[in-house]
């Protein structure tokens, strides 16, 4: 049996799916699914965890890094550390990642990784002349105790006798602790953020008047996105870990080598950071903690999500802007809102009602569970792979002012997750490609959305945050739906 | 400005000791705010100031309830003269990575800003051997900025000084930490206060005080308690007082010139230990 429940020996019709095959109601629990063992069902009683919902922690300070200008991550650590995190970027962005790493090896953990790192960061500075090292821990170099403030210390001194003080000043070098088992890629970006900042942000001086944005790990198409809303705003601004132009550009001929990205954010602007009009992290989990810590370290407004996916949010995050510019929301924005609100209104004969499972990093899983109650979807359960202090409340809210009740994972695993997706009943998953075979099982459609999107292309080039993003997210929505419950010939008739 | 001091020395030589009467002498004599972080797995540096061997460490802790429930009120307690201790416990013997406890426990501190609040003068107690890059934690860059050493006339606790001394110059350069002196916590050994001032001397550094040995330390000991509190007037909790009263007003911190093993063979056979 296909999984349209026909012999596989009838070939795809030609002239669309026919009424037999119109699936209007689905109950996902069937015969061929296997009862598991109901107490080994919950992460939290089992030792072993089951196609996690995450990934590990120096990924996230590595994405941090790149997004900035002539900036390159030196992972402290085993070269497969760096490995699985290129091979990671390149599946997600088709882009190449230069990461160099210590290339720990025994000896490395049993004398500490002071002269790897030393000798390659030299190699590093020397041959690549990068703007700024981001320096990656990872659990082996935690684990042996590397003391790696010493380390950038020898590694500076060292340098500058070769080429001198003043060659040397011109890379900045940040460290960030990332030891993998104390979290996820969302934390090693929420410490990156406050890594860069204590480290580079100068002293207040003049204000800039510019406003700053730490979007969080977002696609390239999302950030550019959150750029055009404030450029239409006319607000200045400094995103920190501008990754638009870093994982998606263009193939010219490189004009200088060693070849970077033109895009990042410079160097400069990270510096000039304190002297901005507020901080905004538009993700809570990724740069949380760089807003708070410009916040206490400067006194400076911290404003702290929520991530700006659908309407609601959108507004909330221009109002907020508005409000600190005292510069209006201009008529174009307006008309942008006005183009989702009509498209959704459009629309609403096949999002309404729909039960939708979405799982992710805590932000973007929030952010899609509003957009889908504004669209009158139903949220039947939500999923974070990170763990969060605040995820459950920030979806509870939501599913008290639209009165649904989702059942809320809150670090959990994506077996738990399909385990108890199985026994209710469904229409839609929102969520990436670690969820394709969950889908598949369930025959429903997944929309995809967040950071570990690989099996499709073209997905970092268009955003999902924005009005515009509401637009493009809903538009896949609805074909998805289409594409599972509605008959081409039917369709023609809408 | 808290002062940070990390105490090093051979096992068995009496840090502990030393440490929670002279940190009772400070509180007790001179009104200071003392806080101890042991950092030793077995968690027995500040059993004498709380009259009980700690029972929740921040290991314990963060095993059994998870890191964020890992707060101040949880494993800090109050013991005599008001010193703040906190332990940072460890895995059983033969398990485990004791030394990453160390660094995880002072990170949960500093998070917690422990070392910040309202504190004069924190110790950090650390296992005798500085066997990996965790026990050496508390001397990394803002941390500790003191170090003194427990030694008594021995050989073996000489050698053991001298080469904690070897593994502090590499940190004095990078960190800024520096040696505050030697505590003689004397074994009564023949010619001991002059083999340890030539000691001194030799590497560079003073014997901050020689703690002479007194059977009340036991007594007090087996009482749960620290000789300051024990018998505030006796010889001995006087003798914590002056050192403590020294460590106070000390204004000699050096990086130390370890001696080469031929030198200190030297130096041990002219006092005559070695029969």
């Amino acid at each position: 049996m296909s999984t349209n429940g026909l012999p596989d020996e009838i070939p795809i019709p030609i002239k669309g799916i026919t009424y037999q095959q119109i699936k209007v109601e689905k109950i996902p629990m069937s015969e061929s699914y296997i009862q598991r063992d109901s107490s080994l069902i919950p992460t939290a009683s089992r030792t072993v965890s089951l196609n996690p919902c995450r990934t590990c922690m120096p990924l996230g300070a590595m994405f941090a890094t790149l997004g900035v200008h002539r900036g390159l991550p030196f992972v402290q650590g085993a070269q497969g550390c760096t490995t699985y995190v290129r091979y990671t970027f390149c599946r997600i962005y088709k882009e190449p990642a230069i990461i160099a790493n210590a290339s720990f090896h025994e000896d490395a953990s049993v004398f500490g990784g002071q002269k790897n790192f030393v000798t390659g960061i030299r190699n590093l500075v020397v041959r690549y002349k990068p703007d700024l090292i981001g320096v990656v821990t990872t659990c082996s170099s935690e684990i042996i105790g590397d003391d790696m403030t010493s380390f950038i210390k020898m590694a500076k001194k060292k340098i500058a006798k070769e080429i001198g003080e003043e060659e040397m000043e011109k890379t900045k070098i940040v460290l960030i602790n990332t030891p993998s088992f104390a979290g996820s890629h969302v934390v090693g970006y929420d410490r990156a953020s406050k890594a860069f900042l204590s480290t580079l942000a100068k002293e207040k001086t003049e204000p800039n008047n510019k406003i700053n944005i730490i979007p969080g790990m977002m696609s390239p198409a999302d950030i550019k996105e959150i750029k055009h809303l404030l450029e239409v705003m006319g607000v200045d601004n400094i995103v920190l870990f501008d990754t638009s132009d870093v994982f998606n550009t263009p193939l010219r001929p490189p004009m200088e080598l060693p070849y970077y990205p033109k895009g990042g954010t410079k160097v400069e602007e990270i510096e000039d950071m304190a002297n901005s009009m507020a901080t905004f992290a538009l993700s809570p989990h990724e740069g949380g903690a760089g807003a708070k810590f410009m916040e206490k370290k400067f006194g400076m407004q911290a404003i702290i999500g929520p991530f700006p996916m659908g309407v609601k949010n959108t507004d909330a995050f221009l109002k907020t802007v508005s409000q600190i510019t005292g510069k209006p929301v201009p008529d174009e924005l307006l008309d942008e809102r006005g183009l989702l609100i009509d498209y959704m209104a459009d629309t609403l004969n096949y999002t309404m009602q729909k039960k939708v499972a979405i799982f992710g990093d805590p932000d973007i899983v929030v952010g899609a569970t509003r957009f889908a109650c504004e669209l009158g979807m139903e949220p039947v359960a939500v999923l974070s792979g990170t763990p969060s202090k605040i995820f459950n409340m920030q979806i509870e809210e939501i599913a008290k002012e639209y009165e649904v009740s989702p059942k809320i994972f809150n670090g959990s695993d994506l077996f738990e997750f399909e385990e108890y997706l199985k026994t209710i009943k469904l229409d839609i998953i929102f969520g990436n490609s670690k969820g394709v075979d969950i889908a598949r099982e369930l025959e429903v459609p997944l929309v995809r959305i967040g950071l570990m999107v690989w099996d499709r292309v073209g997905y970092q080039k268009r955003p999902v945050v924005g009005y515009r993003g509401g637009e493009f997210l809903l538009t896949e929505i609805v074909n998805s739906i289409l594409d599972y419950r509605f008959p081409d010939d039917r369709t023609q008739q809408l | 400005m808290v002062r940070k001091i990390a105490i090093y020395g051979k096992g068995g030589i009496g840090k502990s000791t030393t440490q929670q009467n002279t940190a009772a002498a400070m509180a007790h004599y001179f009104g200071k705010k003392v806080m101890i972080h042991g950092c030793d797995p077995k968690a027995d540096s500040t059993r004498l100031i709380l009259g009980i061997k700690m029972q929740e460490t921040i290991m314990d802790t963060l095993r059994e309830l998870g890191e964020d429930e890992v707060t101040l009120d949880k494993v800090m307690k109050i013991g005599f003269g008001g010193v703040k201790c906190v332990e940072s416990g460890g895995p059983e013997p033969g398990v485990g990575c004791a030394g990453r406890g160390v660094i995880t426990a002072i990170n949960l501190m500093e998070e917690n800003g422990a070392y910040e609040d309202d504190v004069d003068f924190v110790f950090f107690d650390v296992l005798g051997d500085v066997v990996c890059g965790g026990f050496a934690m508390p001397v990394r860059e803002g941390k500790a900025q003191e170090i003194y050493i427990v030694a008594s006339g021995e050989m073996m606790a000489l050698y053991a000084a001298n080469n904690i001394c070897r593994g502090m110059v590499k940190y004095a350069e990078q960190s800024g930490v520096r040696l505050g002196g030697i505590i003689c916590n004397s074994r009564k050994v023949d010619g001991e206060r002059e083999l340890l001032e030539e000691f001194c001397e030799k590497i560079g550094t003073q014997m901050i005080h020689f703690v002479p040995r007194d059977n009340i330390v036991q007594k007090a000991e087996f009482n749960r308690k620290t000789v300051v509190e024990f018998d505030e007037n006796c010889n001995q909790a006087l003798e914590y007082k002056a050192l403590a009263e020294k460590m106070i007003n000390n204004d000699m911190f050096v990086i130390p010139k370890p001696m080469s093993m031929d030198e200190l063979e030297q130096l041990v056979v002219k006092y005559g230990l070695v029969d």
